[in-house]
């Protein structure tokens, strides 16, 4: 059962990373902010479903939809400015995502919020063990976004400009791409994907102010893993570190959890910096 | 008492010696003349534990712990580049390190200090070292996640630490005197400062400048670029160490917020609102900072907030931070 | 004439894409060598082969006798090669003085105290024509101001070779001409081999001693100016890339 915990969370994982790969891979930035988004998306989720009584499958995307507005407006007003410069671009995602984890703390409380779930109950998985049914629903879709941004990246129009783009910006900005668009396009995206994990997984695990460094930890160490700027990266990586971690904790300690991840950090940083996929500089 | 109450009392000594130092500070501005500034700015700090409060002369103690820390990570960020969120871990690492020493080994605070340097300055090559192959943006990674770590092992090994709830350690002096911890933070940070302004001037200035702002071109023109990213991340490290060992056995009661985010947040403000990649703009945002904070908790904890949104607009507008404007306008009144 | 750099069998890729391919290349003391070829030929690439950026996939280099392959750059450039940058790179936040006084220390030799550092270095930015410029931050120069500044720092770095990466590019004809009288009193009065990459065709044939040209990774020529530039191979890949 942990091997699925793990399988069904790394696939979130993933989802997750690739926000954060995305933005690092065009934009060569970090988004510290990341887990503040993600729990933003949640707490979004969970007001519009409880405060504004939205059925779930209507709140969810509209809380992602709003989470990737934001990023939209973050890109516009603070990253923008610190292209080519990487220095502030980390210092202005790390502040930022203190200053929006303490908004959090003074918009929506201390308090766990949890929003509603899509199913309950569980399903005995091949006769095995059971296993609940929300989970198997966050997994499904998360399975689906996946698949979606894998055509948006390989097919679409957007997706080939993004991998222009962070491939070489000079020549596409000659070829007619337009990097101010793009970039906020897929900064957005990042934010979204994040906000997307943030609904998903919100349902399970609450959102607390103080949950967002775990995800932004668990994205980060995920991207690294798999090598920054791969999708395919992420999402092995992601799959990867959901199974250590759930039967990390279950047979050696649950307090220790996040442990793991930094272990993994420091493991792919001496032996394979470049990750699993990535590339070598 | 209350918070509000407290700043009334300030009155008539504290607010004198503002006026003093306001006054000194204009006058270096207008005429130049550094060193009758400087002297005149070191018998001024003899003053504190004679004319303020036992409450401001904690907040004084306080600002220098963090004029310690935030100019030593200005010095790795501000001037070779290297954004490190590990700074509030290494200084937990040397209160830590010192304060259970002395608890578990009897090891006097003043030896124990030096071990939390020394343990501190070990760590520091180490995840330096690891850091080094890959790009900057993985030094922050990985020091953020090396902080976030600290912090969660010493808040589980609270048979060790005891956690969340705090370590008792025992303080530098046998009989409590605020004075003289003010005296000796007072002295570390002036010997802190001193150094660094003396590295800062020295070749190993230009050298860190090279790295910072371009590292190929540095590389290329012959500069062991690695060798100064390790040097400068051990020694700011070591600084940390030190400024955390001296702060735990002033508050003689430890806890996990030492090595966590939210310090390394303020240190890193202090610095950027200050002024990134000067001297005296992490010592002016630290005093700045840690006052008004004092300030605006008589509403609410809303400084974070607040120092937030300030840093933010610092470095999206005015990334020399208040240093930066001073010297704008002394250029073009 | 002793050979100072010499590269064999070089290759380099990156990803599927073939950058360098199998080039040979020598340089000897005292020539000026030009590098031509269009854009994409793997010129900048085998300069940062050369000054230790990336290692190749294949081949040799060595630098008067000695092997260049997993040396650091900073080691590549004690050994006495220098080089500029395609697009001007000076420390943009240090004044001039600071950005020539880096190349000294780079050096990495003891026994100069700082006092004759700084003096080494204002002597370099006046040889370059800087000496005015001392204080002011290098962000602030005009193009041409900034190409010699990289130009001074490098030579501060006491090479014996120098490579030049499009130093002309974006300057005006009277500009090109100061450059070029620059360089050729470098290359007089300090004795310092050139490498150097040029798409001024003019200036690059008239003043190259010997010139090689690449395409496509691959090296398509080498000889004396008037022979390349009449050699159908090479007017074909440039007019491949005009065509393009």
């Amino acid at each position: 059962m942990y091997v699925t915990n793990g399988i069904v969370i790394g696939v979130i994982n993933a989802i997750s990373a690739i926000g954060v790969s995305l933005i690092v891979g065009i934009m060569k930035v970090v988004n510290f902010a990341h887990g503040e988004l993600y729990i933003f998306a949640g707490y979004f989720s969970y007001h519009l479903s409880i405060s504004l009584g939205l059925h779930p499958l209507l709140a969810m995307p509209l809380s992602v939809f709003l989470v990737f507005v934001i990023g939209l407006v973050m890109e516009k007003t603070l990253i923008r400015p610190t292209y080519g410069d990487d220095m502030y671009s980390l210092i202005i995602t790390f502040v930022l995502s203190i200053v929006l984890q303490n908004a959090a703390l003074l918009i929506f409380g201390p308090y766990p919020n949890k929003p509603p779930s899509l199913v309950t109950g569980a399903t005995n998985i091949l006769g095995f063990f059971h296993y609940g049914n929300q989970r198997l629903v966050s997994f499904f879709i998360s399975l689906g976004i996946l698949f979606f941004i894998f055509y948006l990246i390989k097919k679409t129009w957007f997706g080939k400009s993004i991998r222009a783009v962070s491939q070489d910006r000079e020549m596409s900005g000659l070829m007619g791409v337009d990097h101010y668009r793009i970039n906020m396009l897929s900064f957005g995206l990042g934010a979204a994907l994040a906000g997307a994990a943030g609904v998903i997984l919100a349902p399970i695990f609450p959102v607390t102010p103080s949950s967002s460094s775990a995800v932004s930890l668990t994205a980060f160490v995920v991207v690294v893993l798999g090598g920054m700027g791969s999708l395919k990266g992420c999402i092995v990586g992601g799959l990867v570190l959901g199974i250590i971690e759930n039967l990390g904790a279950a047979y050696i300690s649950t307090m220790y959890r996040h442990i793991f991840a930094f272990v993994i950090l420091i493991l792919v940083l001496v032996f394979r910096p470049w990750g699993l996929y990535g590339q070598k500089t | 008492m209350k918070h509000r109450e407290k700043w009334k009392r300030v009155d008539g000594p504290a607010r004198i010696f503002v006026l003093i130092l306001s006054l000194v500070v204009w006058n270096e501005i207008m005429d130049g003349k550094k060193t009758v500034f400087l002297i005149l700015l070191l018998i001024l700090a003899i003053f504190p534990p004679f004319v303020l409060s036992q409450y401001w002369l904690h907040v004084m103690i306080i600002s220098l712990f963090y004029v310690m820390m935030a100019s030593s990570w200005n010095l790795l960020a501000g001037f070779t580049g290297q954004v490190s969120f590990a700074h509030a871990a290494f200084s937990g690492v040397g209160a830590y390190l010192s304060g259970m020493l002395a608890v578990f080994l009897g090891l006097s605070p003043w030896l124990g200090i030096a071990a939390g340097t020394l343990g501190a300055a070990i760590l520091g090559l180490g995840l330096g070292f690891l850091c080094i192959r890959m790009g900057g943006i993985y030094l922050s990674l990985t020091t953020l996640g090396f902080s976030e770590i600290l912090r969660i092992v010493i808040t589980n090994e609270d048979h060790w630490t005891r956690g969340t709830m705090g370590l008792q350690i025992p303080g530098l002096f046998a009989a409590y005197s605020k004075t003289s911890y003010y005296f000796a933070f007072l002295f570390f940070a002036v010997m802190m400062l001193v150094f660094i302004y003396w590295l800062i001037r020295s070749e190993w200035g230009v050298t860190f400048r090279a790295v910072l702002n371009d590292e190929i071109a540095a590389s290329a023109s012959g500069i062991n670029t690695i060798r100064v990213r390790i040097l400068a991340f051990t020694l700011t490290s070591a600084m940390a160490g030190l400024a955390g060992g001296l702060y735990g056995h002033y508050l003689m009661l430890i806890t996990p917020d030492i090595p966590s985010l939210g310090q390394m947040f303020l240190v890193l403000a202090m610095a950027v609102i200050g002024g990134m990649g000067s001297f005296a703009g992490p010592i002016i945002g630290s005093f700045i900072l840690e006052f008004l904070s004092e300030y605006i908790r008589t509403w609410g904890e809303y400084h974070v907030l607040l120092y937030g949104l300030i840093a933010l607009a610092m470095a999206r507008f005015a990334p020399e931070g208040i240093m930066g404007l001073w010297a704008n306008k002394r250029r073009n009144p | 004439m002793s050979v100072l750099i010499e590269g064999k069998n070089l290759s380099k890729s990156f990803g599927g894409l073939t950058a360098v391919k199998e080039v040979d290349f020598h340089l000897s003391e005292g020539e000026i060598v030009g590098l031509i070829g269009p854009n994409g030929a793997g010129k900048t690439t085998l300069f940062n082969l050369i000054t230790g950026i990336f290692p190749p996939d294949t081949g040799t280099l060595s630098f008067r006798g000695e092997s260049l392959l997993e040396r650091k750059p900073f080691e590549i450039c004690r050994l006495g090669i220098g080089r500029t940058f395609q697009i001007v790179r000076p420390f943009l936040k240090m004044t001039c003085l600071e950005n020539v006084l880096v190349g000294i220390i780079g050096r990495g030799e003891k026994g100069q105290g700082k006092g004759e550092k700084h003096e080494e270095a204002r002597e370099i930015l006046q040889v370059i024509g800087l000496a005015a410029h001392e204080q002011r931050l290098s962000k602030d120069l005009t193009l041409i101001e900034k190409k010699r500044l990289e130009m001074a720092r490098a030579l501060a770095t006491k090479p014996r070779v120098i490579l030049l990466d499009e130093v002309l590019a974006g300057l005006n004809p009277s500009e090109i001409q100061q450059a070029l009288e620059l360089i050729e009193r470098i290359r007089s009065q300090f004795r310092i081999t050139l490498f150097w990459i040029e798409h001024v065709m003019g200036a690059i044939m008239k003043a190259s001693d010997r010139v090689v040209v690449l395409d496509q990774g691959r090296k398509i020529k080498e000889g004396k100016p008037q022979d390349v530039v009449t050699d159908p191979g090479v007017i074909e890949a440039y007019l491949g890339e005009e065509n393009a």
